[in-house]
């Protein structure tokens, strides 16, 4: 939007998401709908139905805490 | 009454720059880097800068010798020389050097305004006063900024309109149920509701009766050394745990017809969903704010310069009526204060 005053509607990523984030963000919604909101019922959630993890194993709750803490920190 | 009387009022005219002697937000810390910049706000422009170490100081960017922008000059650490004939003002404001004619008498005064700031949730913080003072007086922001169980966001805008729009928007929850009906958290909730007012410690609560944790269902103002509103948003279930958003805002404003508003988005949550809700917020959930936050802009910027005139208020605007009473209370305080310092009382 070009305007001659600040309306950034993206002010908290420095970039815009990979693909790889924008199918996990949308898994995660997903799950949370379902109420998964315990993390090994969310890394349940995602091994059955989201993207597979980053190197292309399946979800491992500690795997899923570092790639948070990562992207959210 | 119309527009111009309204304006000569010098009630008004004190509130359409913001009231003195509080600490406003002013715009987000990374607008300021290593070069001066000038903004303007409260009815001033300023000049804001960085000395080496990264520290901020702040003047009114206008120079003491013949007012050319002290912003365009060369930092000098904590001081500015002016670009026109070279003067330079300390961040206190004093004039450390004329170099066009040494020694003459503005060397050493105090003739610049300074503003004392202070960076904090990502923003930029500074002290209206009128005068220069050494030390300005604390200022605190609710929990949701403070406690280290929250996590946040600041979302900053630049909005068309007198300030008080903003506020007025803010004391009105009932408009959530309506404007942002199409909207990913604020589609429940009756459509009728009955409000009340209940004082709290830094100022009041607005709120509909026998409804909470439903939609946008209360706002609070405080004053703290700053104003600011509170609300709470539930989340749909998709959002996760963590319970409802808060948004903390503050509305600053610009130049009479600008507003500077800042959105500090805030949840309740640690460890992995605090993780969780960080990386949702930067890739899906702060789009949707900000498509529900437009809502409100271009409403209010549709709306005529004097819609506040000419208006017929029902029962769910009693905190609009009561926060417009409250800023009116202090704006006259203030004039009363002045009036009697200058020795003449109003
Ligand atoms: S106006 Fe700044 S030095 Fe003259
Ligand atoms: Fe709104």
């Amino acid at each position: 939007m070009q305007t001659d005053r600040y309306l950034e509607p993206h002010q908290a990523r420095q970039r815009a998401p990979t693909t790889f984030e924008d199918l996990l963000g949308d898994a995660i919604e997903r799950a949370f709908a379902e109420g998964a909101h315990t993390l090994p019922e969310l890394v349940a959630c995602l091994n059955r139905t989201g993207p597979s993890s980053e190197n292309g194993q399946p979800w491992t709750e500690s795997g899923f805490q570092a790639l948070m803490a990562r992207l959210g920190n | 009454m119309n527009t111009i009387t309204f304006t000569k009022d010098p009630v008004d005219a004190l509130l359409k720059d913001g009231l003195k002697n509080l600490w406003y937000p002013i715009c987000p810390s990374g607008f300021v880097g290593e070069r001066p910049i000038s903004l303007r706000r409260l009815g001033k422009k300023i000049a804001l800068w960085r000395d080496a170490a990264g520290t901020l100081h702040a003047l009114e960017d206008h120079c003491p010798h013949r007012g050319a922008p002290l912003s365009q000059g060369m930092v000098l650490g904590d001081r500015l020389a002016c670009p026109y004939h070279g003067v330079e003002v300390r961040c206190d404001g004093t004039v450390t050097k004329v170099p066009g004619s040494p020694g003459c008498k503005l060397e050493g005064t105090r003739a610049a305004l300074s503003f004392h700031v202070q960076e904090a949730w990502g923003a930029i913080f500074l002290y209206n006063s009128d005068v220069n003072i050494d030390t300005p007086p604390p200022m605190t922001m609710p929990e949701e900024l403070n406690s280290p169980e929250y996590s946040h966001f600041l979302c900053y805008a630049e909005w068309k309109g007198d300030y008080r729009y903003a506020l007025d928007n803010v004391m009105d929850p009932m408009h959530g149920t309506f404007l942002h009906k199409q909207s990913h958290s604020m589609a429940e909730g009756e459509s009728t509701a009955t409000f009340q007012i209940r004082t709290t410690d830094t100022g009041f609560v607005f709120e509909k009766t026998g409804q909470r944790g439903v939609n946008f269902d209360w706002t609070e103002w405080g004053s703290t050394g700053v104003h600011w509103m509170r609300l709470e948003i539930p989340y749909p279930k998709s959002g996760g745990p963590g319970g409802n958003f808060a948004i903390v805002g503050c509305a600053t404003p610009v130049d009479g017809n600008t507003t500077a508003v800042f959105f500090w988005r805030c949840r309740k949550v640690s460890s992995w969903q605090r993780d969780t809700w960080r990386f949702l917020y930067r890739n899906r959930l702060e789009a949707r704010h900000w498509a529900v936050l437009e809502q409100d802009r271009i409403m209010l910027e549709q709306m005529e310069p004097d819609a506040n005139q000419h208006e017929n208020l029902y029962q769910h605007d009693i905190g609009v009526v009561r926060l417009r009473r409250h800023l009116r209370n202090l704006a006259e305080e203030q004039l009363e204060a002045a009036a009697a310092k200058a020795g003449n009382p109003a």
